[in-house]
């Protein structure tokens, strides 16, 4: 589905990615794991093409779009949630998600605001009012649901789990599981390997913009060293 | 009481035509982020082309709105073009270059207009409809003004119902929030943009032929209009459209008032409104804090002394100046005068834009109030010129204080919108009080004294005044005082926290810099013997802003440079030809387009480029 291949980004001078590569089946669940300042958003940034990468392959089902507008990757099909969730505070709910709207994909069933208000029940309550006045929590799914509108084939998920309430947490867990089965593949960063563990089949190790390790989310579970190689400060 | 309601009516009918104009400079800022100045001349030029529409069209009521309606199309279509062609390059530019690069934009309008319709004011031949009355309570009232009355709130209405029921108003609004995110959920910001430019264009050019059949279209809408519609948008509140709709009801009103019982005193009654709002609600009427957008803030350079190489170059730069009158002709000292006076000018300007780091687009109000000072202590109060040049920076510095206390504590944009909107409330107020200022004739003859009537004596002395006034503020900048206003705009919290006063130390910087163009406009006085209210005009105001941005804000030399450069440019520019504002507005739109960062700053890049090579 996504074929990342030596992809280098910066910040002025600052090198940030150094030649990152992975892919991530269509389907599948990748988390990118790897500390603070690692270079996980960056590397979903540069994906969407909110920072545009100086060098690199980036190819989605088959269609290049590295160096494309961040418009038009979305419209290929990629999806992002921001790890700020950068909600339009002054939108209602129900304005929110009309502005992630775009057109139907391969056929399949779009997604509506009723589908994701299932998705999310918390949602449905509040579909009138503004997102201004929303929990962390509720928030963080209108973020989801918003770029869910748009039918993407993949999903970047920036820390979704970040400063939320364990119920809340169970709640996103159950989410993600539920889009993966209709069909979304998922790219999700993360720190809280607890949450990964819950939703990923596949991860990926980040250091200093490079990937350190790729492989089945299993076999990261059974090596207490691995973990503890990019859980240490 | 009744012609008090005749006043009411024809107040809330020129509210009307002003609220279409705000509305529409209003929701471009609120999506671009960028202050338009040209959108007076997409108003000027709707009165135009509304007139030959309208001219070539019957006479009938049906004809007039389908030549309206045509008209805000036109001027729609032209704004698309504008902002394809030329704005959409400067979005992420200095907020101070996107004002030049508009006002360039003003003036090559201005020419293009004047080439095309001719010098004359056109008035629309009114229909017989047009000049019907209706009786309300016993008073005869123009039936057009009805109309218009009614055509203000029917567009705020028609503006709501879009910007809230229909999929394109919900991403303008979301665009407003955060414009990055509404691209990364798959919205073209391109097409966007220019379709918000392309409304904010047509209201301002249906607003500019609805004024038709109340006024005429002229060469000075473009102008005036854009300062009522700054005064407007600031007190109703940046980005809001009912705070615009209510505060263009409030000084249209004012103004039809103002004219019947204080005519002298209609502009200044519009400013001391403004001001009241200001205090009360820095944010306007209806707005709310401004949030700079992500990655808008400036970094600035530090200011250094200059090297010594550069100090003996100004120094034997100062020694030539000083021997000048002893081999140049009368001619060319009048233009080293004139040079003079433009480098304090220029250097006044710096010191509140560069290290104090606020933008000014009326600093022309200082000189002329500095000039009408002098001549009217000379000429009024029969004094001397010396006691004229004390008067001079006094006043000048006076005014900029009571005024720099309302605004020093905005922020960029609004400072640049209410410092143009103070000169032009100035130009008009020294215009209507013929009684002192002989209006449009000005003061005229206030020579230099017979000590100083020679031109080399005169020389000399605009030298002495205005090197030592530059020197001045350069020491200042040096001293603690310095320091404290670069530490203020750099970051405003952090000053405070460690225990700057910063709105004290901005209003003193401001009046400093007042009271020095002040005595730059008593020296102009009487080097040119005469006063006008063009002392005041914007154009002067630009001439010091790309004197201070050729030279560089970061450098104290580059004022210095940039007024010498520009003044030897531009007279020759004027001898050279007629067009002068066609040519000065492309020069700045090809200066914007190719240094979209200032020259200083994309100096800088190219320098940093070049060593990562
Ligand atoms: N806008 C920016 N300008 C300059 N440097 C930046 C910017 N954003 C991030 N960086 C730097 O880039 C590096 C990678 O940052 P990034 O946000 O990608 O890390 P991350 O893995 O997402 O960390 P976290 O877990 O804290 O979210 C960091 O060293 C950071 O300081
Ligand atoms: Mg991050």
């Amino acid at each position: 589905m996504l074929h990342v291949d030596t992809l280098h980004a910066h910040y002025g001078r600052a090198h940030i990615l150094q030649g990152l590569s992975f892919h991530i089946a269509p389907g599948c669940a990748l988390v990118l794991l790897g500390r603070n300042g690692a270079g996980k958003s960056t590397t979903l940034k540069s994906l969407i093409g909110l920072v545009r990468p100086t060098s690199g392959r980036i190819t989605l089902a088959g269609q290049d779009i590295a160096g494309h507008e961040p418009h038009a990757i979305a419209r290929a099909g990629l999806g992002y949630v921001p790890e700020d969730r950068r909600i339009f505070t002054e939108l209602t709910v129900m304005e929110n998600l009309e502005v992630g709207r775009l057109p139907p994909r391969d056929g399949r069933p779009p997604w509506t605001p009723e589908r994701l208000f299932a998705l999310f029940p918390n949602l449905a309550a509040m579909r009138n009012r503004p997102g201004g006045r929303m929990s962390g929590g509720e928030q963080q799914m209108l973020a989801i649901a918003r770029t869910l509108m748009g039918n993407p084939r993949l999903i970047l998920l920036d820390e979704p789990s970040e400063g939320l309430a364990p119920v809340i947490v169970e709640h996103m867990v159950h989410a993600i599981r539920a889009m993966r089965d209709s069909g979304v593949t998922i790219l999700l960063a993360e720190q809280n390997l607890h949450f990964a563990l819950a939703v990923a089949d596949q991860a990926a190790i980040i250091e200093k913009g490079r990937i350190t390790w790729h492989g089945p989310i299993a076999a990261l579970q059974a090596d207490p060293a691995l973990r503890e190689a990019w859980l240490a400060p | 009481m009744s012609a008090l309601l005749v006043q009411l009516l024809t107040g809330l009918s020129g509210a009307s035509s002003l609220f279409l104009v705000a509305a529409g400079l209003t929701v471009i800022f609120g999506v671009t982020r960028v202050v338009n100045f040209s959108h007076g001349s997409l108003t000027m030029l709707g009165a135009y082309i509304g007139w030959s529409v309208l001219t070539r069209l019957p006479r009938g009521p049906e004809w007039f709105i389908l030549g309206i309606v045509l008209t805000a199309l036109i001027a729609a279509a032209l704004g698309a073009l504008l902002e394809t062609l030329l704005l959409r390059r400067i979005y992420r530019a200095p907020e101070l270059l996107q004002l030049l690069f508009t006002f360039g934009i003003v003036l090559v309008v201005q020419d293009a207009t004047l080439w095309l319709w001719g010098p004359n004011d056109l008035p629309l031949p009114r229909a017989p409809w047009l000049r019907s009355f209706v009786s309300i309570a016993g008073e005869r009232v123009p039936l057009y003004d009805l109309i218009l009355i009614a055509i203000g709130p029917l567009v705020l209405a028609a503006l709501w119902l879009l910007f809230t029921r229909t999929r394109w108003g919900t991403l303008v609004r979301a665009a407003t929030e955060d414009r990055d995110m509404v691209a990364a959920l798959g919205v073209d910001q391109k097409r966007l943009f220019t379709t918000v430019f392309a409304l904010g264009a047509g209201l301002a050019g249906m607003g500019g032929a609805l004024a038709l059949p109340d006024a005429s279209a002229n060469l000075q809408i473009d102008l005036n209009i854009i300062t009522d519609a700054f005064v407007v948008v600031v007190v109703g509140g940046l980005g809001s459209l009912p705070g615009a709709f209510l505060a263009s009801l409030l000084i249209g009103v004012l103004q039809s008032f103002g004219i019947v019982l204080l005519p002298q005193a209609t502009l200044v009654l519009v400013f001391v409104i403004m001001a009241a709002v200001l205090v009360i609600r820095p944010n306007g009427l209806l707005g709310r804090a401004q949030s700079t957008a992500r990655g808008e803030a400036h970094a600035f350079a530090l200011v250094r002394p200059a090297a010594p190489v550069l100090r003996r170059l100004g120094l034997a730069a100062l020694l030539l100046a000083a021997c000048a009158p002893l081999i140049a002709g009368p001619f060319l000292l009048s233009v080293l005068t004139e040079m003079l006076i433009a480098l304090l000018f220029a250097a006044s300007l710096h010191f509140m834009m560069g290290p104090g780091g606020m933008a000014s687009f009326g600093h022309a109000a200082w000189f002329g109030i500095g000039a009408y000072a002098a001549a009217f202590a000379v000429k009024g109060l029969a004094l001397g010129m010396g006691a004229g040049l004390l008067l001079a920076p006094l006043i000048a510095g006076l005014a900029a204080a009571l005024f720099g206390w309302f605004v020093v504590r905005l922020s960029g944009v609004y400072l640049a919108m209410l410092t143009l909107a103070f000169a032009q409330i100035v130009w008009a107020a020294l215009f209507q009080a013929v009684e002192i200022t002989g209006g449009d004739n000005g003061i005229l003859g206030v020579w230099p004294p017979p000590w100083a009537a020679d031109r080399r004596v005169f020389y000399w002395l605009t030298l002495l005044l205005c090197i030592a006034s530059a020197l001045l503020l350069r020491r200042i900048l040096y001293a603690p005082f310095g320091y404290a206003l670069r530490a203020t705009r750099d970051s405003e919290r952090r000053a405070e926290a460690i225990g700057l006063h910063a709105v004290h130390i901005r209003l003193a910087a401001f009046t400093l810099a007042g009271a020095a163009a002040g005595l730059a406009g008593g020296l102009s006085a009487f080097s040119k013997g005469s006063v006008f209210p063009n002392f005041i005009s914007i154009s002067r105001s630009v001439d010091g802003l790309l004197m201070v941005l050729l030279g560089g804000v970061q450098s104290i030399a580059g004022p210095i440079v940039g007024a010498i450069a520009y003044t030897g440019l531009f007279d020759l520019l004027l001898l050279a030809t007629d067009q002068w504002r066609a040519v000065l507005g492309l020069a700045i739109i090809t200066l914007v387009l190719a240094f979209p960062h200032g020259i200083a700053g994309s100096i800088h890049r190219l320098w940093l480029r070049g060593r990562e090579a």
